[in-house]
């Protein structure tokens, strides 16, 4: 995959408060030249909590013209752009006893079965944005980005004897490394402008600096692990591989993209989502990643939706016990889930691509770490994918998959539809999936 | 170290296995403790007579709480900079277990632009007011000058005495900057930060002669220094104690004794009220519940900060008192503010900062009436005796029941159900299923049902029947109300073995292990000797081998 320029010229407006995103066509090398680079394929993995209010999500019929539920009502403007895929299953989340929040939430992108520790021996699998981000990564300062609404400054025991990394992160670089998330929309917007404000002369002089700096803490790790047993090791190569992917950031070059301007602080959950989600696109829009996973609130999340007029809290809710207060109150919040999707997508359908638009040219994942809240079932999940993969998923269908299909092989097509080939993942991926295209 | 006889074990193990009774599934015994794949706690049972195993702590990244009160102490800053940093993982119920602690490129880039913020900003104060925190010479009037700033500064940083062929290293930096036609400070600055950017800052090292052997050793002094400051202050241990590890005198019980005694005394063992008592009583927690702002209209953000203040400032008083375990139950004084005081309905204090007040012949008094605990173990809309008797059983008694199995029915949110929350409760026992940990959890948390779902007393429940709050614990003891539940917990003798669990588990950054057992109880043993004065217990733990001593691992870890 070529590396792709954007033009110089471009300005992009960004997060901040009025956001326009118009002229994207200019950011294209001139139509002249002779092999236009195809735009690049981004991949999200948005992350809700608590499962899906099954009922009212699953449509009835499938295929084309498939009726929309109550649930997915907020998505009906954009039914030509995303899939609803029913009956894949997530087996290897399930866990060994209880703890199905914990487990579920990281096994949600890793497909993989987490052991189950309070903290020694945390061992799960490198989850699918991981997976496309070891390929797709070099070409972006940043690699991948993960971003959250709630750090998780939870007391006690997170969920049934696992340990907390579990239960707030969704992205693994490595079965030992979850990867934590940014969830103020300040400090994203601040990483994401970086230098760019700096002068030609004086970002290369800092480059300098923080190379050299990069350079002497890199010797002090390797003469470190030389005299450490294999577990401090394991810790440090945490370390010099964060090391290394700042060297490279150091290195590649700052697309010439303003971001815009820097936004308030987010006063509730409503406001920090919706920044959250303007700058994913614009880091898609300017290139910067590929990759991003979000989650909307972390596993097992008790939010209480006071603004939906709800009383009680998310989980607490899902554990509906079929009374149809529960279930009222589980519609509100799951279709306020929908909401930000739709709000996402209608975002990445204004920007202009050369050969589409940007949400054309991406694959959005939208999953849960259980099915039915009361069940906490590992099969039937409610997936969305929205997104053609510059045509590699063919969108507004109803897709119900044989039971037990594992959902590993909707990530191996997936990656694909990124440009990634994986032969296998996670635990029981073997080959992509049917019925995409 | 007088041999332990098999007797004296066999309470402890009946109470580990016990720990899930009501799963009925052994491989789940002990929280944490075994690996899943063990299958039953019997297993593990050592003699205590032999050698002991004291286990050994990954590398302990910093988490957000030791940096921010480590560059106080290193640079004089207060701003908090880790405010910013993404949250730190927790396992075991604290978030300073080694091994939980990770670190990605989002972390390693905030330490590093925090490392470039702090030095700068302490560089530039040392000119404007003269101070020398760092810029004890002028690098670009004195050559030499260099070498001492970067000596200095690792010796504090790092927590030890650098060599010199590291201070070699960083003095590169100066060359660097000249290079690029800027003067030397601006090379030294740059060193300062790597050095604050290195493993050997971010991480608290502690090297074994041998990584791959099995065989006990005593920590070096100045490892010892680091774990101390770090389990008494959250941060970098000081002049006095870095020169009791420069001088090689810090293993000596005696003066490590004497240590622990002058750090508890110091205010920046306020940690410990945050850090320790914050997670292990709930108290941090308070700050982030969000009951039902219609039916809740008084819970505000001063209110919040008012109840983990009062559990806080009470914690740090047992400490400050020399008190016992005991009154971390029935103390008949609490810490209020007028906010506070209207909440509980008790008389002002006078005061916006919380005072200490007497509750003789009130209904509060001990940590099961202060409105954190009570807060933050119920729903957002109501109580949970269900939340409660599980923290009376996790947090104080180390018994914590699992969590329920999946298809269960749960309690609706009240709106759907008829009856008082005790009569849904019982009706959620009458499932088998359910009744195995609920006949655990429930009656523990019914002497808590005065108490409202943001703490505030109360006769009636929603519905308007009459609060009944009469309860069991798990051996059979009856108790009504929260006062006489206290006397019952007091005299659980899993109260004193569970808070020696809890504070080592912090001390040490790691879960307890089975090899742990005899260690633990040793120190239970000490502690009830000391009628379980909670000072004692922190020396106790300090000078105990698990904290002295490590190990190195087999190559191939599992």
């Amino acid at each position: 995959m070529k590396k792709w320029q954007l033009s110089r010229r471009t300005v992009l407006r960004g997060a901040g408060a009025a956001l326009a995103l118009p002229f994207l066509e200019q950011m294209w090398p001139s139509r002249a030249d002779a092999d236009p680079a195809p735009p690049p394929r981004r991949f999200l993995g948005l992350y809700v909590p608590c499962g899906m209010y099954m009922q009212k999500f699953t449509p009835p019929d499938v295929g084309s013209a498939y009726t929309l539920t109550p649930i997915l009502q907020p998505l009906a403007a954009y039914r030509n752009d995303f899939l609803v895929l029913t009956g894949l299953a997530n087996r290897p989340a399930q866990p060994d006893g209880p703890g199905d929040h914990a487990s579920g939430t990281a096994s949600c992108f890793t497909a993989t079965h987490p052991y189950r520790t309070e903290g020694s021996d945390i061992r799960n699998g490198i989850s699918i944005d991981q997976a496309i981000a070891n390929q797709v990564g070099q070409y972006t300062r940043f690699p991948s980005l993960q971003l959250g609404t709630y750090q998780g400054a939870d007391v006690g025991g997170c969920d049934g004897g696992y340990s907390c990394a579990y239960i707030n992160n969704v992205s693994w670089a490595s079965p030992t490394t979850p990867l934590s998330k940014e969830i103020e929309p300040q400090s994203l917007f601040d990483r994401l402008t970086g230098d760019l404000q700096l002068s030609e002369a004086e970002a290369r002089k800092r480059r300098h600096y923080q190379q050299s700096v990069l350079d002497v803490v890199r010797e002090d790790s390797n003469r470190l692990q030389a005299k450490l047993g294999s577990t401090d090791n394991r810790k440090l190569d945490e370390y010099l591989t964060s090391v290394r992917e700042i060297e490279r950031r150091i290195q590649s070059q700052a697309p010439a993209c303003a971001i815009g301007t820097r936004p308030n602080p987010p006063v509730d959950i409503r406001d920090r989502t919706r920044l959250m989600l303007d700058l994913i696109v614009v880091a898609f829009q300017c290139d910067l990643t590929r990759v991003v996973t979000f989650m909307l609130e972390n596993g097992g999340s008790n939010y209480a939706f006071d603004f939906l007029g709800l009383s009680g809290g998310h989980h607490e809710y899902s554990h509906h016990g079929t009374s149809q207060l529960n279930l009222d109150a589980l519609q509100a919040i799951d279709t306020w889930e929908m909401q930000q999707l739709a709000y996402f997508l209608g975002r990445m359908k204004a920007v202009q691509e050369p050969g589409g638009t940007l949400l054309d040219n991406s694959v959005v994942l939208m999953t849960t770490e259980i099915s039915d809240g009361d069940a906490h079932n590992h099969t039937n999940m409610p997936v969305i994918v929205a997104g053609k993969g510059r045509g590699a998923i063919s969108p507004g269908r109803h897709v119900r998959f044989a039971s037990e299909t594992p959902v590993a092989n909707l990530f191996i097509s997936l990656a694909a539809a990124c440009g990634v080939n994986l032969t296998t993942f996670g635990d029981n991926g073997t080959g992509p999936c049917p019925s995409l295209t | 170290m007088p041999p332990l006889r098999l007797k004296t074990l066999l309470p402890l193990f009946l109470g580990l296995i016990g720990v899930q009774a009501c799963s009925g599934k052994s491989n789940l015994a002990i929280e944490g403790d075994l690996p899943s794949s063990g299958t039953a706690g019997t297993e593990v049972s050592p003699t205590c007579t032999g050698v002991r195993d004291p286990g050994r702590v990954t590398v302990h990244r910093l988490n957000r709480s030791e940096y921010n009160n480590t560059v106080r102490d290193l640079l004089g800053d207060t701003t908090g900079p880790a405010r910013d940093f993404p949250s730190d993982d927790s396992g075991y119920g604290f978030d300073n277990i080694a091994d939980v602690l990770s670190i990605g490129p989002l972390l390693f880039e905030k330490y590093q632009a925090a490392a470039e913020q702090l030095i700068n900003t302490a560089w530039d104060r040392d000119i404007a007011s003269r101070t020398n925190v760092l810029r004890i010479c002028d690098p670009n009037a004195d050559a030499a000058c260099g070498r001492q700033i970067l000596t200095r500064f690792a010796r504090r940083a790092w927590r030890r005495p650098p060599a010199s062929d590291e201070i070699d290293r960083y003095l590169t930096f100066i060359s660097v900057s000249t290079q690029e036609g800027d003067a030397r400070e601006v090379g030294v600055k740059l060193a300062l930060q790597a050095m604050m950017t290195s493993p050997h800052f971010i991480y608290r090292i502690e090297v074994d002669p041998d990584p791959q052997s099995l065989v006990a050793h005593a920590l070096s002094d100045h490892e010892l220094a680091a774990r101390l400051s770090y389990f008494l202050w959250s941060s970098m241990p000081d002049g006095e104690l870095a020169a009791r590890a420069d001088d090689s005198s810090l293993h000596n019980p005696t003066v490590l004794e004497q240590q622990v005694g002058r750090m508890l005394r110091d205010p920046k063992a306020s940690a410990l009220q945050e850090n320790f008592a914050g997670q292990w009583l709930y108290a941090r927690a308070v700050d982030n519940i969000r009951p039902d702002s219609r039916l809740f209209p008084t819970f505000d953000a001063a209110l919040a900060s008012a109840m983990r203040q009062e559990t806080q400032m009470f914690f740090q008083s047992l400490l400050t008192e020399n008190r016992s375990v005991q009154d971390l139950l029935d103390a008949d004084y609490t810490f209020l503010n007028d906010r506070l005081a209207d909440h509980y309905g008790m008389p002002r204090v006078g005061s916006s900062a919380l005072r200490r007040v007497s509750t003789a012949g009130t209904r509060r008094g001990g940590v099961l009436s202060q409105g954190g605990v009570l807060a933050t173990t119920s729903q957002p809309n109501r109580t949970s005796p269900v939340k409660r008797g599980k923290w009376v059983l996790a947090q104080l008694l180390c018994a914590p029941p699992p969590p329920p199995p999946p298809g269960v029915p749960p309690l609706s949110d009240g709106g759907g159900q008829t009856g008082s929350l005790r009569q849904q409760l019982e009706a959620h026992r009458s499932n088998p299923v359910c009744a195995s940990c609920h006949s655990v959890m429930d009656p523990i948390g019914f002497g808590l049902e005065n108490f409202d779902a943001i703490g505030r007393w109360r006769d009636h429940d929603t519905d308007g029947s009459a609060i009944d709050a009469s309860g069991a614990l798990p051996g059979g003891t009856t108790f009504n109300g929260a006062k006489e539940l206290a006397v019952a917990l007091k005299a659980d003798p899993r109260l004193t073995s569970c808070i020696v669990r809890q504070l080592l588990t912090y001390a040490i950054g790691r879960g307890p292990t089975p090899a742990d057992a005899c260690a633990m109880q040793e120190m239970t043993r000490k502690f009830d000797a000391a009628a379980d004065r909670l000072p004692d217990l922190f020396a106790i733990v300090a000078t105990s081998d698990v904290f002295t001593q490590r190990r190195g691992e087999p190559r191939a870890s599992p």
